[in-house]
This record gives structure tokens, C-alpha cells and sequence, in this order.
């Protein structure tokens, strides 16, 4: 088992270090100047002794290889570098950011994790009659409806409409309910049929015969039998998703108007902002590959079969 | 011929709902320009925020533009972004993914390795990675979508192309004596090619998606051109008043993707003639057997 989360943990400092090459390539590609672009916006009227003088703050006249191991080691300390267009500490932003983004992220996770199961479970307990037909309905509407969309529905039935819950932008914890909703829809709708379908799989499976033989209730048997052998293919497909909340959390964002990491992130992409852009995919690039990681760990624990393979 | 033939009978095969749905975006599309009753971006301040009538049937938005007319309108800059995000990442997935299926060895490796770095950051991530540091506009959109495609394209290529390889006929062909060229250009890549045509077609509905998301957040099709993410972004000041607008682009755009999503399940499921290892064939002919005798039981 130890060896197992050792040989993941290499792999993911392997694919971390390539990230972070490809980050540092992207920034260094971009078009234009980077000098010139800073000189000039401290003085409109910058000379080519300004820009040297840029040139030289920055260490950009140094040799490539170089700069990549100065702004690497930088990244490591969660020195990230001044924003071009702002002149505020990047790093800073980020960490002041992420427990906006996180929360976001967390509660759309057990909206997503409740309605799945919930979706997953009707369906399967009357299968192939109406409910799952109903529930099979809701699931492909949920997994083709544009999140922002479904953040404009759910804003004019619950805020406009109904006046139960605040609109857009921070106002006390009821707030949080909406944009909870929101980036949990859509992950909902695509693990429900996860259950759903690891539901039929597994009752077709020769040890639910053997239980049926038995004379236990089909109740029983989805519970007792069947939702073990669901677990490890859930939970793989749960840490996808939370992927998928966290790229939604851009969208949602500023949907709602709040001040997370996907909303730096769009501010960054849309002023060309180098440093935020290539700050802000270092943290989702780690974020992504130590996701993975922890799902892979987490699926061998909680699988038997793939716990005695690996150790 | 025979990536026609392939694409043609994989058609027949597919759900009404997704042929339909499909047909029709299609369809408006191509035509847009003869069937849109008013110019779509043609304002008429004294229209603004009008309701439903029978000159303008799905009402008025709040510059008093046609709401129908900018709905169709909008599935032609769908339909044609779409295509050239596909055209672009396929061109590359597919180059890329049969040189590796038939080279195999340390090519192979090394080509997969980059396509698995590109496929381990979300394509949206990408995308907006590539229009921060090239900008916004309209090309720069098709090239960050395409560069976040091409992955996927260039991983199902391979798989397909392995999967020619290891047909007895290309052993037929290199022992008559076939050059490495001709069995690439006029077996493989054809074969290739109409195999990951079914595919390009059910990942359109994630395309356009993608399009429609950028354009809601302002990075992607710049107004006044009508698209349905920018449509709606640009009614959501008004939801109170006119949710008419802001409903009515969404739902258009969500029909487009149900469709494409139909689609993709059975693309999924295997109701497509779908390029599959042979093992992965029988252990779903084994599922699906025993299936069969629990329903009849």
C-alpha cells in the first residue's frame, strides 16, 4: 500500500514539474514585450533606458533556463510574482481568494453527492418503470443545461420570483444557497446515472442471484450487496466531478458576482494579465493532479480487491 | 468512400430524438440569412422589451431587436464555430493519433505522454488559459477551443487506428508487398477518418457548449453577433423585467446540447459502430447477455 501511494506521489511530482514547464513556456511565448508592456504602464512616455531598467528588475535579460529556476523557486516560497496591470502581490490575491472558491466548491460537492444519490437510488428501486424513466428525464436535462444558465433559472424562480433568497453578491449565509445549487446541478445529474447504471451492472452480477436465492428483499440486496460494489466507481467518478465543480466555480463566479479564484482567473484572462493567468493555472493544474492522487488512494481503500493487488 | 459509407450507416442507426434535434440546429444554421424574418441586429428602440406578437413572434430584446431572428441567427455562429473548432482539433487529433497507432514503439509513447498532459487540465481551463495570453477575438476563441480539443481527438484516433492495424488485411497488404505510405494514406487514415467522424460529431454538443460559455463570460463571440451565451449574459441585467430573454437563448441552446448528449449515449453504449478493443466487446456482450436472462426470468 505504501509503495502503491509512493509510486502515485512520484508520478504526480513528474506531471507537476511538466506543468509547471508548460506554464512557464506560455507565459514566455505570449506575444508583445513583457518589458515594455510594464514600463509603459508606470510612464505612458517610456524610453529604452525605462525598459532596460524593467528588463533588469525583472531578471527577464537573463537566459531562459535561468529565469525558469528563479520564478520556480519563487512558486515553491507561494511568491508568485507582481500583476502587470495591477501591481498587487499575486500570491497574496490567490491565498486571500481561495476560501471563497473552496467553500463554493465543498457545498456544491454534498448538493452533488445528496441529489445523485438520491436520483441514483429512485431510479434503481424501481427500475425500468416510471420513476426511473422520470428520473433518467431530469438526469440528461441536468447534464445538458449550461450552468449559467440554470444559475439564471434558479436566480429568477428563487429571488425574483419567490423573494426567498438573495439575488446576486454576498448577503449573510443565505447567499451561499443558490451558487451551492448551481455548480451542484450538473454534477448531481451526471452521478446519479453513475449509480444508476453501477446499480444495473451490479444486480446482474452472480452474488445477487445467490442473495435472491436466499429469499432476501430487493431492498436489502440494493443496500446490503450491490452499494458496496458501487462505492470505488462513485468515488472515482465523484473526484471527477469536483474537478469539473471547480472549472465550474469560473462560471458561477461571476455569475453571482463573488470574489474567488475563478473570478481573479477571468480577471486575469481578460486584461491579459500574464502573471494571474499563469498563477492561477499553476494552483488548478496542482490542484487537478493532487485531486487525482487522493481519488486513487481513496479508491483502493475503499476497494478490497484492489487493496490486495496494490499492497 | 468508405468513411462515407461508415458515417451513412452510422446515421440510420442513431436515436430519432438526436437526429432530429441535430437536423434542425443543422439545418437553421445553413440557412439562417433566407429564414430570419428580420435583420438580426437591425434595433428598434420603440420595440424594446415588447412581448410576443404576430409580426414578432417571440417578442422583442431590450434594444428592441427580433428575438427570434438573433435565435436563429445564433445557431448559424454556432454551427460555423463549432465546425471550425472541430475541423481544426480533428486535423491535429487525427495526424497525431494515426502516426502514433501506426508507428507505435517510442512514438507512440512519447505523442500519448503529451496527449496525456493535455488531457489531465480541463478544456475550459485551457481555453482560457490560451485567450489570456493571446487575447480576445474571434480566431483566437477557435484556437483555444481547438488546442483544447485536439487531445481527445488524437487519443480516440490512436485507439481506432491500433485497432486497423490489427486487421488481418494490413497484414494482407504488407506482405503484397504495400508501401508504409500507401497503407497509411489509402487504408489507415480513410478508415481512420470515418470511425472519429461519429465521434467529432457527438463531441460537437461539448463544443458548442464551450462556445457558449466563453461568450457568456465576454471571451468569446464579441457582440453584436448573436450567440446564445452572449444573448443571454447580455438579458441577464433585465431578468427581472423581461426573463423572457434570458430563458429563451438558454433553452434554445439547451435543446442543442440534449441532442448532441442523446447522441453521445449511444455513441456510448455501443448502438454506433464504435471502435472497441475486443476484450472490452465481449466483457459488454457478457453484461449484456446476462442482462437478458435476468429480464426474461
Amino acid at each position: 500500500m505504501l509503495v502503491f501511494i509512493a509510486k502515485r506521489a512520484r508520478n504526480a511530482v513528474l506531471l507537476l514539474f511538466l506543468a509547471s514547464v508548460l506554464c512557464f513556456t506560455l507565459v514566455v511565448s505570449a506575444p508583445g514585450n513583457v518589458a515594455i508592456l510594464i514600463a509603459e504602464l508606470r510612464t505612458p512616455t517610456a524610453t529604452k533606458e525605462d525598459i532596460a531598467k524593467v528588463e533588469e528588475e525583472l531578471g527577464l535579460n537573463k537566459p531562459l533556463l535561468e529565469r525558469y529556476g528563479f520564478w520556480l523557486q519563487g512558486a515553491l516560497k507561494g511568491n508568485l510574482g507582481i500583476s502587470y496591470k495591477t501591481g498587487e502581490d499575486v500570491g497574496a490575491a490567490l491565498r486571500s481568494r481561495l476560501s471563497v472558491t473552496a467553500t463554493l466548491v465543498a457545498g456544491g460537492a454534498v448538493v452533488a453527492f445528496v441529489l445523485s444519490l438520491l436520483v441514483g437510488f429512485i431510479g434503481a428501486l424501481w427500475a425500468h418503470r416510471m420513476p426511473d424513466y422520470i428520473m433518467r428525464g431530469i438526469a440528461l436535462l441536468g447534464a445538458s443545461t449550461p450552468s449559467f444558465f440554470v444559475g439564471a433559472l434558479l436566480v429568477y424562480a428563487f429571488s425574483v420570483n419567490w423573494h426567498l433568497l438573495p439575488t446576486f453578491g454576498f448577503s449573510g449565509p443565505a447567499s451561499w444557497v443558490l451558487p451551492w445549487l448551481t455548480l451542484g446541478f450538473l454534477p448531481a445529474a451526471v452521478l446519479s446515472r453513475v449509480v444508476r447504471v453501477g446499480f444495473e451492472d451490479a444486480m446482474a452480477k452472480p452474488y445477487v442471484l445467490t442473495a435472491r436465492s436466499k429469499g432476501l428483499s430487493q431492498t436489502r440486496i440494493l443496500f446490503r450487496d450491490a452499494l458496496p460494489n458501487i462505492a470505488p466507481t462513485y468515488l472515482n467518478a465523484l473526484g471527477t466531478q469536483i474537478g469539473t465543480m471547480v472549472v465550474g466555480a469560473v462560471v458561477v463566479e461571476p455569475l453571482f458576482a463573488w470574489q474567488g479564484l475563478g473570478d481573479l482567473f477571468l480577471a486575469g484572462v481578460r486584461f491579459r494579465d500574464f502573471m494571474v493567468v499563469q498563477a492561477c493555472l499553476l494552483v488548478f493544474i496542482t490542484f487537478f493532479v493532487i485531486l487525482n492522487v487522493v481519488v486513487d488512494i481513496g479508491i483502493t481503500l475503499t476497494d478490497p480487491r484492489l487493496r490486495r493487488q496494490r499492497s | 468512400m468508405q468513411s462515407i459509407k461508415a458515417f451513412a450507416k452510422a446515421v440510420a442507426a442513431l436515436p430519432r430524438a438526436a437526429v432530429f434535434t441535430i437536423g434542425a440546429f443543422i439545418l437553421l444554421g445553413l440557412f439562417a440569412p433566407y429564414i430570419t424574418p428580420y435583420d438580426p441586429n437591425a434595433q428598434n428602440l420603440l420595440m424594446a422589451g415588447e412581448g410576443p406578437s404576430l409580426a414578432h413572434w417571440l417578442g422583442a430584446d431590450h434594444l428592441g431587436r427580433d428575438t427570434l431572428s438573433r435565435l436563429i441567427a445564433a445557431a448559424r455562429t454556432s454551427l460555423v464555430g463549432v465546425c471550425l473548432v472541430l475541423l481544426c482539433a480533428h486535423s491535429i487529433g487525427i495526424v497525431i493519433g494515426t502516426i502514433a497507432g501506426y508507428r507505435r514503439g517510442w512514438t507512440d509513447e512519447v505523442l500519448m505522454r503529451v496527449v496525456d498532459v493535455g488531457q489531465a487540465i480541463p478544456s475550459l481551463i485551457v481555453s482560457l488559459a490560451v485567450i489570456g495570453i493571446f487575447g480576445v477575438s474571434y480566431w483566437n476563441m477557435i484556437l483555444a477551443l481547438a488546442l483544447a480539443w485536439w487531445p481527445s481527438s488524437a487519443r480516440i484516433s490512436r485507439a481506432v487506428a491500433v485497432n486497423v492495424m490489427n486487421k488481418p488485411h494490413m497484414e494482407a497488404l504488407r506482405v503484397l508487398g504495400a508501401s508504409p505510405l500507401r497503407i497509411y494514406f489509402v487504408h489507415l487514415f480513410p478508415a481512420t477518418l470515418g470511425a472519429v467522424l461519429v465521434y467529432a460529431t457527438a463531441d460537437a454538443g461539448a463544443v458548442a457548449l464551450a462556445i457558449a460559455t466563453l461568450s457568456f463570460l465576454g471571451l468569446g463571440i464579441q457582440p453584436p453577433t448573436p450567440e446564445w451565451g452572449q444573448m443571454l449574459v447580455d438579458a441577464l441585467p433585465y431578468l427581472e423585467a423581461d426573463p423572457r430573454q434570458v430563458i429563451l437563448p438558454g433553452l434554445t441552446l439547451t435543446l442543442a446540447v440534449v441532442g448532441f448528449n442523446i447522441l453521445g449515449e449511444a455513441v456510448a453504449l455501443n448502438r454506433v459502430p464504435k471502435p472497441l478493443g475486443a476484450r472490452l466487446v465481449a466483457a459488454r456482450r457478457r453484461i449484456t447477455a446476462s442482462w437478458a436472462t435476468e429480464t426474461r426470468s
